[in-house]
C-alpha cells in the first residue's frame, strides 16, 4: 500500500512538473479582455400612451380616409372608399390628402385643417402606398 | 405613422393598411413615439402598385380585418401598454476581441464588419478631436431622436476604426444630416436606399489625407473610409434605422459603408466647391446629399464640348454631383468654360430620364434638373478619362448642405500625432 501511495505521489508530481512551467505560458498570455462602452444612444423620455377605444360599428358614422403621398395610397383610398359605401350606404367618407413627403401633419401650416378634420371623424383608416 | 399617432392623440381609432414588409416599421415607429398599440394591418398589395385590379382584390380582402381593426374592443395591453425595455448600460459589455465584435453585432449594432472595441480610454482619446465636452449634445438623430453627443460620436468612431482627427468632420457631418434642408428624414429610412455623400474642402483635406486623387471612391484611405463609416454607425445606432425596420431601403446600397470623396482643389482651375457655397477658401467643409445611384463613363471626344456632351448625356437630374477629373476640368477651362457654362450646358442637354409617354405627375418623375442649384459640379480623380455622375432626387425642398468644421485647439499637435497613419505599399 505505501509502495502505491508513493507511486500515486511520484506521478502527481510528475505532471505538478510538467503543468506549472505551461500554466505560466498561458498566464503570461491570456486574451486581451475589453471593456467596451454602448453605442446606442439615449433620448429623451417618450410618455408611454394607450390607443383611442374603438367604436362600436361602421354603420352611421363618418369615416376618415388619410392618404399619403405614395403612389399606391390614392387608388387603394378610392378602393376603400367603395367597399365603405357598398358596406355601409349610410356612412360618410372624408379624405385627407397629405402629399408633402413624409410630413407630420400637426409640424405643418395645414395643422389646424388637419386637426379639425381628425377630430370630426369617427374613425380613420390610414392608406400609405407601402 | 406619426401622423396616426397624432389622430390616436386627438381621441380618434386609427387603422394603418401596410404591405406586409412595412408592418415591423410601422410597429417601431408607434413604438418610438410611445404608442407601441397602435392597429397596423397588412395589407397584401405590392408598394406602390399601380395595377387597378391587384388594389381591388387586396382592399377587399381586408376590409373585414379593417372593420375589426376599428371596432373590436382594446386589450389591457392595448390601454395601458408597458414601457420600452430599459436601454442599455454605458459599459455594455466585456469581453476578448471576438467576444465583443460578435455582442455587437448580435444587438445589431454594427453594419457586419469587425469593430474597434470602444474601450474608456479609445473613446477618450477620440474626443481629443474636438474640444466639445462629452455630453454636449451636436443633435437628436432621426427617426428614434437619439442624442448624438460627443462621446456617442466618438464611440461609434471609434467602432468605425475612425482616427481623432476626423472627430471635426463627423461633427459637421451630423449636423449637416439634422439640417432640415438635408432632408434626411425622408433619404434615410426610404424605400430608395439613398446614402449620405460627404464632399470635403478647405485645408482639412491634406491635415487628414482625404483622398482626392486617384481611386478617391475606393476603399484604401483611412479618412474616406472611417468617416463614412462611422456616419453609418451613428445613422444606426444614434438614430435608430436599421435595415428592414426603419431603414426600408429595398436593394440596399453599398455606398452606405461610405461614400466620402475631397475636391482637388489643388488642381481644379475653378473656385472649389465650399467657395461657390459662401465659404473662405481657407475654412473647412463638408457637403451633403444623398445620392443613390453612381454611374461613370468616358467621353467620346476629349474637346472641351466633348466632355460637356458626355457629362450631359450621364443623365444628371434635380440633385445631382458631377465628379470632374483635373484633366478634364483643365480642357474646359482652357477652352473658356466655367462651372457655370458647364453646368447651364448639362441643365440644357441632359436627357430626361423618362419618356414623355410616362404620367409626370408622380415627383419621382421630376424633369431633368431646372434649377443650376441642384447639380453639384466637384473636381476630383486622378489621371485617365472617367468622369462619374452622383445621382438623388429633388423637389422636396431639399437641397445641398454645406457645414463649416470647427477645429479644436490642439488641432496642429493632433494632426501631427497622427499624420504618420498612412498605407506604405511593398513594391513587387
Amino acid at each position: 500500500m505505501s509502495v502505491v501511495r508513493l507511486s500515486l505521489g511520484a506521478a502527481i508530481l510528475a505532471i505538478l512538473a510538467i503543468q506549472l512551467p505551461c500554466t505560466e505560458t498561458f498566464a503570461q498570455n491570456p486574451e486581451p479582455q475589453y471593456e467596451v462602452l454602448s453605442p446606442w444612444a439615449e433620448v429623451d423620455p417618450v410618455p408611454v400612451r394607450g390607443i383611442s377605444s374603438r367604436i362600436q360599428s361602421l354603420a352611421g358614422r363618418k369615416i376618415g380616409l388619410f392618404v399619403n403621398y405614395k403612389r399606391a395610397a390614392t387608388p387603394i383610398a378610392a378602393a376603400l372608399e367603395k367597399k365603405l359605401k357598398s358596406m355601409y350606404p349610410d356612412a360618410e367618407i372624408s379624405s385627407f390628402y397629405s402629399l408633402e413627403w413624409n410630413v407630420t401633419e400637426v409640424e405643418t401650416s395645414d395643422r389646424d385643417r388637419f386637426t379639425a378634420w381628425a377630430k370630426g371623424v369617427d374613425a380613420v383608416i390610414m392608406s400609405v402606398g407601402d | 405613422m406619426y401622423n396616426a399617432i397624432s389622430i390616436e392623440d386627438f381621441g380618434t381609432p386609427v387603422v394603418l393598411l401596410a404591405n406586409p414588409g412595412f408592418v415591423k416599421d410601422a410597429h417601431s415607429a408607434a413604438s418610438s413615439k410611445g404608442m407601441p398599440g397602435i392597429r397596423v394591418l397588412p395589407l397584401n398589395v405590392a408598394c406602390e402598385s399601380t395595377v387597378a385590379a391587384e388594389i381591388e382584390a387586396g382592399t377587399t380582402a381586408a376590409m373585414p380585418g379593417i372593420v375589426e381593426a376599428l371596432t373590436k374592443p382594446l386589450t389591457e395591453e392595448e390601454k395601458n401598454p408597458k414601457p420600452a425595455a430599459a436601454e442599455p448600460r454605458r459599459i455594455a459589455f466585456k469581453g476578448d476581441y471576438e467576444d465583443v465584435n460578435r455582442f455587437f453585432y448580435r444587438n445589431g449594432w454594427t453594419d457586419g464588419l469587425p469593430i474597434f472595441p470602444p474601450t474608456e480610454e479609445a473613446v477618450k482619446e477620440m474626443m481629443t478631436g474636438t474640444d466639445l465636452p462629452p455630453d454636449h449634445v451636436v443633435a437628436k438623430v432621426i427617426p428614434r431622436l437619439g442624442k448624438a453627443t460627443v462621446e456617442k460620436i466618438a464611440i461609434n468612431a471609434v467602432m468605425a476604426g475612425a482616427l481623432p482627427t476626423h472627430m471635426p468632420v463627423l461633427i459637421a457631418a451630423v449636423q449637416a444630416l439634422m439640417d432640415q434642408r438635408s432632408r434626411f428624414d425622408t433619404f434615410e429610412v426610404s424605400t430608395g436606399s439613398w446614402a449620405p455623400f460627404f464632399a470635403i474642402n478647405g485645408p482639412i483635406r491634406n491635415d487628414i489625407r482625404v483622398n482626392y486623387s486617384s481611386g478617391a471612391l475606393s476603399p484604401g484611405d483611412i479618412a474616406n473610409a472611417a468617416i463614412g463609416r462611422a456616419v453609418g454607425l451613428i445613422v444606426k445606432n444614434i438614430g435608430g434605422a436599421r435595415k428592414g425596420i426603419e431603414d426600408m431601403g429595398v436593394i440596399g446600397n453599398p455606398s452606405k459603408y461610405s461614400l466620402v470623396i475631397g475636391e482637388s482643389e489643388e488642381e481644379s482651375p475653378w473656385e472649389p466647391l465650399h467657395v461657390e457655397r459662401g465659404f473662405a477658401k481657407e475654412e473647412n467643409t463638408v457637403t451633403l446629399f444623398f445620392p443613390n445611384s453612381f454611374v461613370q463613363s468616358v467621353p467620346r471626344e476629349t474637346s472641351a464640348e466633348g466632355i460637356a456632351k458626355s457629362l450631359a448625356a450621364m443623365g444628371p437630374w434635380n440633385m445631382s454631383c458631377l465628379i470632374v477629373i483635373p484633366s478634364h476640368a483643365k480642357v474646359l477651362s482652357d477652352a473658356g468654360w466655367t462651372k457655370k457654362k458647364l453646368r447651364d450646358f448639362v441643365l440644357q442637354n441632359a436627357p430626361n430620364p423618362f419618356p414623355s409617354n410616362q404620367d409626370t405627375s408622380q415627383i419621382l418623375s421630376q424633369p431633368p434638373a431646372a434649377d443650376s442649384d441642384g447639380l453639384m459640379i466637384l473636381v476630383a480623380g486622378g489621371p485617365g478619362a472617367w468622369m462619374a455622375m452622383l445621382r438623388s432626387v429633388g423637389g422636396i425642398e431639399n437641397g445641398f448642405i454645406t457645414k463649416k468644421i470647427e477645429l479644436p485647439r490642439n488641432w496642429d499637435k493632433l494632426v501631427a500625432k497622427y499624420r504618420n497613419v498612412v498605407p506604405v505599399y511593398r513594391g513587387y
